[in-house]
C-alpha cells in the first residue's frame, strides 16, 4: 500500500505533499430497553492529501480512487490561494524520517470473537441495567472501531499503524410519572476485548443511580464550593484547560495567545496537568500521529505554570515549541488537527475525606455529562451530586451544570486528591469526533463556581 | 446502484439503496486572514434489506465491492432486529428544483472574496477580531428500492458566517448568511451585528435571580432539541417522554407554533421526499402551544401504528456519516410561526432580563425530560429596555415545558440559525439566572 501512495503523490507540484489512506472498521449493536435495534459490521476506506505549495497549506479528503487527481489539484489551488490572498504563512517543523509498521498488541482479539458472543455480552449487562426497580428503558450499545492507517510523505516518511477501540457505552432511563431521569455508562478501552468482560458492577451501580435520582432535588442555582469527582475533573481538565492547550485553538487570537505564553503562573500551586498517549492499556494509546510523527509525553502545567503545548508540525513551527505528535483525525474523512488524546490532573496527598473536611459546605459533583468551550469560558454537566454540610455528604442533587473562566477556576483549585481514574471511552468533538481522547484526574475542590439549577 | 439493489433483492423480501455524494470547499479568516482552505469529495452507499419481519443494514463509502456490502446486510439479520414496514413505492413527487451551477463551479478566489467584502464592511466599525468562514458545497443524493421508487435530488448552497469577538476574547456575537446561488453578506445583517457587538462592549455583572429571558434564533434550538426528543416517535416507543398521552393537549404557551416544511420554497434544502423516500410536507407538532404530531420514520410510524410523517433523516444531533446512520425521526426546515412584536420593541419592554446570544452547552444535561442549563457566551443584560453589556460568566437553566408556559412575545420576524431553521427571538417571563 505504501509504494502504491508513494505513486500517487510523485509529480506533484509542491513544496510538500502528504497522503493518508484508511481502511475503517466498525463493528456495532444496540439495544433500546430489551430490543436489539441495529447489528453490522462495515467496512470502508479514503484518503487525505495535504499540499503545502509557497508557503501556502490546504487539504483535500476524497473517498473514490478516481477522484484522487481532482482533490490533488484542489489541495494546490487552496495552497496557491492562501499565498495570493496573503494568507497564513505555514512552515512545517523538521521531524525525523521514519519507516515502521506499528502493530496491534490486544488482549483478546475482538475481531475473532462472533457477532453472537458480543451481542450476549451487550445483552447480560443491558438486562442487569433493566432488572433494576425504576429503570423505564436503556440504550446501550457494543462499539468496536479499526483503523488500517497508511501514511507517506514526500520528505520519505511511510508509517502503517493499526488501532482498535471496544466500548460498551449508553444510557440507563428511570421514570416517575413525567420525572425522567437518565445515567450515562461505559467500559473499553484500545487493549482488546477482554477488558469488557465481567464489568457487572459498573452497570448495576450505574442503573440504581439513575433510580436513586428521581427523589433528588434540582439544585439551586448560585456561587458554591465544590468537589469533582475524578470524571468530572477529568472533563474539566480535558475541556476548560486542555483544548487551550492545543495550539491550533489559539493560534489566530493574539490576546488569548499572550495569556498562554509558556512559563506564565496560570494556575494555584497544587495543580499539574500531563498529556501522555504513550500510557499503555488506556483508549487514548498510539504511536504515531496522523502526520507521522511520534507521540510523545508533554507536561502542560506545573504546579500551576505553563510549560508545554500540543502541536502539529505546522503549529510547532509557529509557535517555536517542540512537535508534540498530537495530530490525529476522526478518520479517513478529516484532516488532522490537534487533539488531546490522554489527559488528565496529576494526584495530589489528600483523600477525597481530607477534602470533605476542607469543603465543609457545599457541592460535591459527580461524573460528566458533556461539555464545551469557548474560548476561555467553558460549561459541562455533572449527572448527578451531593450537598455538603459540615464536611458530610448530604441528600443527592440533580440538573447540575457549571460555567466557569479558564484562568479563574484553575486559580481556585484549592486542593487535589490522592486518587486518580482515567476514562475508558473517548469522544471529543472538536469539529470531528475523537473516540480516543481519554480524559482522568484525581478529586479536586474548587472555590467559586457558577452553578445553573433550575 | 441498479447491480447493487437487483442482488440484493435476490437475497431478501425488500431492498433499499441509498446513494450520497457531497463536494464541498471551505475557506476560514481568522483575525483578517485566510488561514485555511480545505475540500472534500465524499461519496457512500447504504444498504438496508428486509426479510421475513427483520431489517439489515450495511453500509460502505466507496463501493468496490458489492458482494461484501450484500453479504454485511445479510449478517447483520443474525441481530434480528425486527421491521414491520415497507419500503414506498413510487409517488407524485414535483420536479426537483435544479442548482444554481454558479455554485458547483465557484473556486476559492471566489470564496474568499464574498468573505473578504464582508470582512472589509465592519473592519473599522469594530475593535476586537473579527472571524469569517465560508463555504459552498454540491450533494446528490439518490434513492432506489424493490418497491420501484427511484428517485435523487441535487442541492447546492453557500454560507458566511461572521464573528465579531469581544476585545481580547473569544467570545464573539455572529450572523449567518446562507442562499442557494452565489450572494454577497448583505450589508444590513452586518450593520444588526455591529450594533449588537457595540452594546454588548461593557462587561457586566448579574444578580442571581428569576427574570426575563429573551433566546435568539441563534440559541433557540437549545429548546428545540429538547422538544425534538420529547415528540419523536423513539421516546414515545420506549415510554420515555414527558409528553406521553398528551396528545391534542395545551401543553405550551398558545403563542408557541412549530413545524416542519421541507416544501417551502423559501428553503436553501428545499426538497420532497425524506431519506427513506416518504414524501415531505408541512409536519406541524405544536400548533398555538397543543401538541399535535410526532416526528416518525418509517420504523417508528409502523411501531406506533401512525402514518409516516415524512421525517426519517440519516442524521445525529452532531456530525455523523450519512450512509452510517440509520433514518431516525427528525425535524428538517423546521420554524417557529411569528410573532407580532420586533425586536427592538421586544428588548424596550424588559424591565429586567437577559439576551441569550450564544450558549454553551445546550446538549448537556437531562434533554429528554426537557432540562437545560446553559452557559450565556454571550448573554447580554438588559435593565429598563436597554442593553447594559454582555454578562459575565452567567447561566440560564429551566425546564423547557415550564419556560414555554410563560411566552411573553414572538418576534414578528425570521431569521436563519447556523444549526438549520428558522426562527423568530422568544421573550420568555420568570426564568432562572445564576451569575457570579
Amino acid at each position: 500500500m505504501l509504494d502504491k501512495l508513494r505513486s500517487m503523490i510523485s509529480g506533484v507540484e509542491a513544496d510538500f505533499i502528504d497522503i493518508r489512506y484508511e481502511i475503517k472498521t466498525e463493528t456495532h449493536i444496540s439495544f433500546t430497553g430489551r430490543e436489539i435495534r441495529s447489528v453490522g459490521s462495515n467496512r470502508t476506506d479514503g484518503y487525505v492529501i495535504r499540499v503545502g505549495k509557497n508557503g501556502g497549506f490546504s487539504s483535500a479528503t476524497v473517498t473514490r480512487e478516481e477522484d484522487i487527481p481532482r482533490a490533488m489539484q484542489l489541495a494546490v489551488e487552496g495552497a496557491e490561494t492562501i499565498v495570493t490572498t496573503g494568507g497564513k504563512k505555514t512552515v512545517l517543523a523538521e521531524v525525523p524520517v521514519v519507516r515502521e509498521n506499528i502493530k496491534l498488541v490486544l488482549d483478546g482479539d475482538p475481531r475473532e470473537i462472533g457477532i453472537d458472543d458480543k451481542i450476549e455480552l451487550t445483552r447480560k449487562y443491558n438486562d442487569l441495567m433493566l432488572e433494576q426497580p425504576l429503570i423505564e428503558t436503556t440504550s446501550l450499545n457494543y462499539r468496536e472501531v479499526g483503523r488500517d492507517k497508511h501514511y507517506v510523505n514526500s520528505e520519505g516518511t511511510a508509517v502503517s499503524e493499526e488501532i482498535l477501540t471496544t466500548n460498551i457505552f449508553g444510557e440507563v432511563i428511570a421514570k416517575r410519572s413525567s420525572l425522567v431521569q437518565n445515567i450515562r455508562t461505559a467500559i473499553g478501552g484500545a487493549d482488546g476485548y477482554n477488558r469488557l468482560l465481567n464489568r457487572e458492577d459498573v452497570f448495576l451501580k450505574r442503573a440504581q443511580i439513575a433510580g436513586q435520582l428521581l427523589d433528588a432535588d434540582p439544585v439551586k442555582g448560585g456561587t458554591y464550593n465544590v468537589i469533582l469527582s475524578p470524571m468530572l475533573a477529568g472533563v474539566f481538565t480535558h475541556e476548560a484547560f486542555g483544548h487551550f492547550s492545543e495550539a491550533d485553538i489559539i493560534e489566530d487570537n493574539p490576546s488569548l495567545r499572550e495569556k498562554m505564553s509558556l512559563g506564565e503562573k496560570l494556575g494555584s500551586d497544587v495543580i499539574t496537568i500531563v498529556a501522555d498517549s504513550t500510557i499503555h492499556n488506556q483508549i487514548g494509546y498510539y504511536v504515531y500521529d496522523d502526520e507521522g510523527v511520534a507521540v510523545k509525553p508533554v507536561t502542560l502545567m506545573d504546579r500551576g505554570v505553563l510549560t508545554g503545548r500540543l502541536h502539529s508540525r505546522r503549529t510547532a513551527s509557529a509557535f517555536g515549541e517542540p512537535v508534540s505528535g498530537h495530530t490525529v483525525a476522526e478518520d479517513m474523512r478529516f484532516e488532522p488537527i490537534v487533539r488531546m488524546g490522554t489527559i488528565y490532573i496529576k494526584p495530589g496527598e489528600q483523600s477525597l475525606n481530607d477534602l470533605l473536611e476542607e469543603l465543609r459546605n457545599g457541592l460535591y459533583l459527580i461524573d460528566g455529562k458533556g461539555g464545551q468551550t469557548s474560548g476561555e469560558n467553558f460549561t459541562f454537566g455533572a449527572q448527578y451530586g451531593f450537598k455538603v454540610k459540615d464536611g458530610r455528604i448530604g441528600p443527592m442533587i440533580r440538573d447540575i451544570n457549571i460555567i466557569g473562566n479558564l484562568f479563574t477556576t484553575l486559580q481556585n483549585i484549592e486542593a487535589i486528591g490522592n486518587d486518580m481514574e482515567l476514562s475508558e471511552r473517548g469522544g471529543c468533538g472538536k469539529g470531528q469526533l475523537n473516540i480516543k481522547s481519554a480524559l482522568g484526574s484525581p478529586h479536586i475542590l474548587i472555590r467559586n463556581m457558577v452553578v445553573g439549577g433550575a | 446502484m441498479k447491480i447493487l439493489l437487483n442482488m440484493a433483492a435476490r437475497v431478501s423480501d425488500q431492498a433499499e439503496v441509498f446513494s450520497i455524494r457531497n463536494d464541498s470547499s471551505s475557506l476560514e479568516m481568522r483575525n483578517g486572514k485566510p488561514t485555511n482552505m480545505s475540500a472534500s469529495i465524499q461519496s457512500g452507499y447504504a444498504l438496508r434489506i428486509l426479510k421475513d419481519g427483520r431489517i439489515g443494514t450495511a453500509y460502505t463509502k466507496n463501493l468496490l465491492d458489492r458482494e461484501e456490502l450484500v453479504s454485511n446486510a445479510l449478517d447483520s439479520l443474525k441481530g434480528r432486529v425486527k421491521a414491520g414496514f415497507s419500503f414506498p413505492g413510487p409517488s407524485d413527487i414535483p420536479a426537483s428544483w435544479l442548482p444554481d451551477e454558479s455554485i458547483s463551479s465557484m473556486g476559492f478566489h471566489d470564496l474568499h472574496s464574498r468573505s473578504k467584502k464582508a470582512l472589509d464592511y465592519v473592519r473599522g466599525k469594530v475593535e476586537g477580531q473579527i472571524d469569517v468562514h465560508s463555504a459552498r458545497g454540491v450533494q446528490d443524493m439518490a434513492i432506489m428500492n424493490t418497491s420501484g421508487l427511484d428517485i435523487s435530488r441535487k442541492t447546492a448552497f453557500m454560507y458566511i458566517l461572521t464573528s465579531l469577538l469581544f476585545p481580547n476574547t473569544e467570545t464573539a456575537v455572529r450572523k449567518f448568511h446562507q442562499s442557494r446561488n452565489v450572494k454577497d453578506f448583505p450589508e444590513r445583517k452586518l450593520d444588526e451585528l455591529v450594533d449588537l457587538y457595540t452594546s454588548g462592549l461593557p462587561e457586566v455583572d448579574v444578580p442571581t435571580g428569576r427574570m426575563k429571558v429573551v433566546f435568539t434564533p441563534e440559541t433557540v434550538y437549545t429548546m428545540l432539541w429538547r422538544l425534538s426528543a420529547s415528540t419523536s416517535g423513539k421516546s414515545f416507543y420506549n415510554r420515555t417522554s414527558p409528553l406521553q398521552d398528551r396528545r391534542e393537549e395545551m401543553v405550551l404557551s398558545e403563542k408557541f407554533t412549530l413545524y416542519g416544511d421541507p416544501t417551502d420554497p423559501e428553503e436553501i434544502e428545499q426538497h420532497f421526499f425524506d431519506d427513506e423516500g416518504v414524501p415531505t410536507k408541512r409536519h406541524t407538532v405544536f400548533e398555538k402551544g397543543i401538541f399535535k404530531n410526532l416526528i416518525l420514520n418509517l420504523d417508528y410510524a409502523d411501531k406506533l401504528n401512525e402514518e409516516p410523517t415524512g421525517t426519517g433523516y440519516r442524521e445525529v444531533m452532531f456530525g455523523g456519516e450519512t450512509v452510517a446512520l440509520p433514518p431516525a425521526p427528525s425535524l428538517n426546515c423546521s420554524r417557529i410561526a411569528p410573532g407580532d412584536v420586533s425586536f427592538e420593541d421586544m428588548i424596550k419592554g424588559i424591565d429586567r432580563g437577559v439576551i441569550v446570544i450564544g450558549v454553551l452547552g445546550a446538549h448537556s444535561g437531562n434533554i429528554l425530560n426537557g432540562d437545560f442549563s446553559v452557559g450565556l457566551n454571550p448573554g447580554f443584560y438588559v435593565e429598563n429596555g436597554e442593553i447594559k453589556g454582555r454578562v459575565k460568566d452567567g447561566m440560564v437553566a429551566g425546564n423547557v415545558y415550564d419556560v414555554l408556559k410563560n411566552i411573553e412575545s414572538i418576534e414578528n420576524r425570521l431569521h436563519d440559525s447556523p444549526t438549520g431553521g428558522t426562527y423568530p427571538s422568544i421573550l420568555l417571563d420568570d426564568v432562572s439566572v445564576a451569575a457570579k
